[in-house]
């Protein structure tokens, strides 16, 4: 039984974060699991910050994560997944696309870029470890630059602590997405989560 | 075995939704024959769902002009008979107060159901009121549900209860529940289709003083029976935890976030708790049994002090000796959430907190200066980038004859157009309300000695911009009013409307042109342009402005998000722009200072184009004084 299991995807408007909530929700209910999440859509998705909480398990009520209690912190972007680094627990987890996506207040000179490292470095004084992942070029190898976010579902899917099965995961993927892309996404996932189990060894 | 939708005829199956899908569910469930709404978020997706399936479930479904016409539109069907719903986010309320205050007077024949979606910390809005004074000021009944599956029991439940009582009840929803997301269990759908019939009844319909003062000792009556039945409805309950010090009244979603915090903290069998699904009118006898039980009440919702001011009455009348805490433990401003619930009745327990919170805060703020601004912005491509170029250009040229330190005024509006309040736009001086653009405009244009040039979108116009143009008219306020026209309402998820040419569900419609309604409406000087041949669009405004009296000029150009779409499924390639490096002067940034078009960037010292980004609409290669800017 899963008592509660959170997953903090955070990304920029345009990445796909929603649709991984939802591909992630839906396989979590195929595997008989509750599952709350929320997120937040309107004024803030003009290529803004996008944030969507995915929590599993008997013991979850609300639809947001309690700061201190978030076991994978997924960041497709390396400043948003920064962002809500207070969120994580003291054991989790950060997978972390490192290509970086600057805001146009940075082009107007109006706030600036961290460095990777520094970055890394503050995510690393939190998280018990995190996974970096190339996420732009694997989806170009996979055949599509639109796949990024299937490749770090298939990332998530790889440290291979979460209570959803890999194969429930991917039947959500090819019944979601029509026939002709459906492929390439599956592998897409399946890079991500070759990618991903090589760096958790 | 066919995939499960929000329209399956399949009890006890689980299907993971949006809680707008689960708010269209419950009324799907109940049998809704009529839905009528305008979007906003968080509430747009209610008739979003419902329309997708309006056809397949014999339902009428409309995107109305604004709400309070669709809360008209399903009073009129509720009068008929029928069980009728409209939805609408909680400002949106305001716009419907008009009807709301008396339809509550009339007692519904067809369950009628008015869903409001709250939004605390103004997520999407111009501020975050609680809808529950509007109910509290017209005796409406409101459910307010925990999570998304009560979202969806109570929506069904709640034409039922309008029925038995014969009263519109209000479903209370908030951005969390509306943009949660949960698995639900589906119950069974009702086929029952009635057919709509008008009964005149003067005396109950017709609200002249006379039938008012019929009807108010009515209304009342109605309202004092549901009273009583709060205390029996499955929606609150009281748990009474033995030898208690601590009960918590938690309103809605808060009844979550508590048993969230209780378990934290481990208190679980220690405190008493009432959840409330009926804030008004409140089950009195459940909160005098907790009040009598316990030393200490904390009373959790979001936003305002609503229930807590009602318990704080109950136990002055009832003269019980009992502490009552709320809003001076838990936050008045934005959403609660477990943490913040955690930490009120740590204080009130004195219990140790479970996570060094204050550590968490000292990390937030180590972390806060090294993180980019955000903030949202006009997308690459959009319309209303160019619309303000224009804008800015033609009104600055015409201030100058003001004096010298004379600024043109902008009056905004709400829309995707109001993210032109930040740079290098900064042409959004005042956002109040929808059509407040056109309103404030005429109120400045009798006070002020500056260009006024108010602009708003083109739902926006048929929402609420036509009477302050008519105003415009007839009071001879000088002002230029521009319609931002990307035809659709794209903020919140491009729903179609008056000027788009087909309705909610898909059907072919009129499309009214904005100019053809100025011209209708008097207006002596009205221009369409074409925003992205800019200098065309410079002047015309700049004679707008320059003419005495009010003056209409549509900015016509299609909303860059559609467009993509359209053209990716069209298979037509988009051919972007790109910065020829030879001839740009990357000291000069007039491309990224005047337009901030997010498919611009800086790397280094150079200006590229971001060609996955960029649409080719080729407005930077207009402004650009060096010419460098061209398309492949």
């Amino acid at each position: 039984m899963v008592k509660e299991f959170n997953i903090l995807l955070a990304g920029v408007g345009g990445q796909g974060v929603i649709l991984m909530s939802e591909l992630l929700g839906k396989a979590a209910i195929a595997d008989g699991l509750r599952v709350r999440g929320s997120e937040i859509l309107g004024m803030a998705v003009r290529g803004g910050s996008v944030t969507s909480i995915i929590r599993m398990g008997d013991d979850v009520y609300g639809p947001l994560i309690p700061q201190g209690k978030c076991h994978i912190l997924i960041g497709l972007e390396p400043s948003e997944g920064l962002r809500h680094v207070s969120y994580l627990s003291k054991s989790g987890l950060v997978i972390l696309n490192t290509t970086p996506i600057f805001p146009f207040t940075v082009s107007l000179g109006q706030s600036a870029y961290p460095d990777l490292d520094h970055i890394l470095e503050k995510l690393n004084s939190v998280a018990s470890k995190v996974i970096r992942l190339d996420a732009a070029q694997i989806a170009r190898d996979a055949g599509s630059l639109l796949a990024a976010n299937i490749v770090m579902l298939g990332a998530l899917s790889g440290v291979e602590l979460l209570p959803i099965k890999t194969a429930t995961i991917k039947e959500t993927i090819r019944t979601r997405f029509p026939a002709e892309v459906a492929p390439v996404n599956i592998r897409a996932f399946d890079l991500g989560y070759q990618a991903c189990s090589q760096a958790v060894k | 075995m066919k995939e499960l939708t929000i329209s399956s005829d399949a009890p006890r199956q689980r299907l993971f939704v949006l809680g707008n899908e689960a708010i269209a569910r419950g009324a799907i469930e109940a049998g809704v024959q009529v839905a009528a709404g305008y979007p906003g978020t968080p509430s747009s997706e209610i008739v979003g769902t419902l329309s997708g399936v309006a056809k397949e479930l014999d339902m009428y479904v409309e995107w109305s002009t604004n709400e309070k016409v669709a809360f008209e539109v399903a009073l009129g069907a509720s009068i008929c008979g029928l069980r009728a719903m409209a939805s609408m986010k909680h400002v949106g309320v305001n716009v419907a107060h008009d009807p709301l205050m008396t339809a509550s007077h009339i007692g519904a024949k067809g369950g009628l159901v008015l869903v409001a979606a709250d939004d605390p910390w103004a997520w999407s809005s111009q501020n975050e009121q609680d809808s529950r004074y509007i109910a509290l000021q017209g005796h409406i009944p409101v459910l307010e549900p925990s999570s998304v599956q009560e979202a969806k029991d109570m929506t069904a439940d709640a034409f039922r209860l309008s029925e038995e009582f014969g009263q519109l009840f209000m479903l209370r929803s908030v951005t969390r529940i509306s943009h949660g997301r949960s698995d639900i269990v589906l119950g069974e759908i009702s086929r029952e289709r009635r057919k709509g019939s008008f009964a005149k009844a003067p005396d109950r319909l017709a609200y002249v003083p006379r039938v008012a003062r019929i009807n108010k000792p009515l209304m009342l009556e109605r309202f004092e029976r549901i009273k009583k039945a709060a205390d029996t409805l499955a929606y609150n309950q009281l748990h009474m935890a033995d030898s208690a010090q601590l009960g918590i009244i938690a309103c809605g979603l808060s009844h979550s976030y508590t048993l969230e915090a209780l378990r934290w903290l481990g208190l679980e069998d220690k405190v008493s708790v009432l959840k409330i699904g009926t804030p008004h009118p409140l089950p009195e006898q459940l909160i005098i049994r907790l009040l009598k039980s316990v030393k200490k009440i904390l009373v959790v919702e979001e936003l305002d002090p609503f229930v807590e001011l009602h318990v704080k009455a109950i136990v002055g009348e009832h003269n019980i000796s009992v502490k009552v805490h709320g809003k001076d433990l838990v936050p008045r401003i934005g959403e609660l959430s477990t943490r913040k619930v955690t930490e009120a009745i740590a204080r009130l327990t004195e219990c140790k907190l479970p996570v060094d919170f204050a550590e968490l805060d000292k990390l937030e703020q180590e972390v806060a200066p090294l993180l980019p601004l955000r903030p949202p912005a006009l997308c690459a491509g959009c319309s209303h980038r160019a619309s303000f170029r224009a804008i800015t250009a033609a009104a600055q040229r015409v201030a100058r004859g003001y004096g010298e330190d004379v600024e043109p005024i902008y009056p905004g509006d709400i829309g995707c157009y109001t993210l032109a309040l930040t740079p290098p736009q900064n042409a959004v001086d005042t956002c109040i309300c929808m059509g407040g653009s056109f309103g404030l405009a005429n109120g400045m244009a009798h006070v002020v000695e500056a260009p006024i040039v108010a602009h708003l979108g083109d739902s926006t116009f048929f929402h609420s911009g036509i009477p302050p143009l008519i105003n415009a008219v007839y009071n001879k306020a000088n002002i230029t009013m521009v319609v931002l026209d990307n035809s659709t309402t794209a903020m919140t998820g491009f729903q179609p409307h008056p000027g788009t040419g087909y309705t909610a569900t898909g059907d072919e419609a009129v499309s009214l042109k904005a100019e053809d309604v100025a011209r209708a409406c008097g207006v002596k000087f009205v221009e369409v342009v074409d925003p992205f041949d800019l200098k065309a669009a410079i002047e015309t405004i700049e004679k707008a402005i320059r003419f005495e009296g009010p003056a209409v000029v549509v900015s016509r150009g299609p909303c860059a998000t559609i467009e993509l779409r359209e053209k990716r499924q069209a298979g037509q390639k988009i051919v972007p722009c790109y910065i020829d490096q030879d001839k740009c002067n990357p000291r000069c940034d007039a491309c990224i200072k005047l337009l901030g078009c997010p498919a611009i960037i800086k790397r280094g010292d150079r200006i590229v184009i971001d060609a996955p980004l960029c649409t080719g609409c080729n407005l930077c290669a207009q402004v650009c004084p060096h010419k460098a800017i061209v398309q492949e």
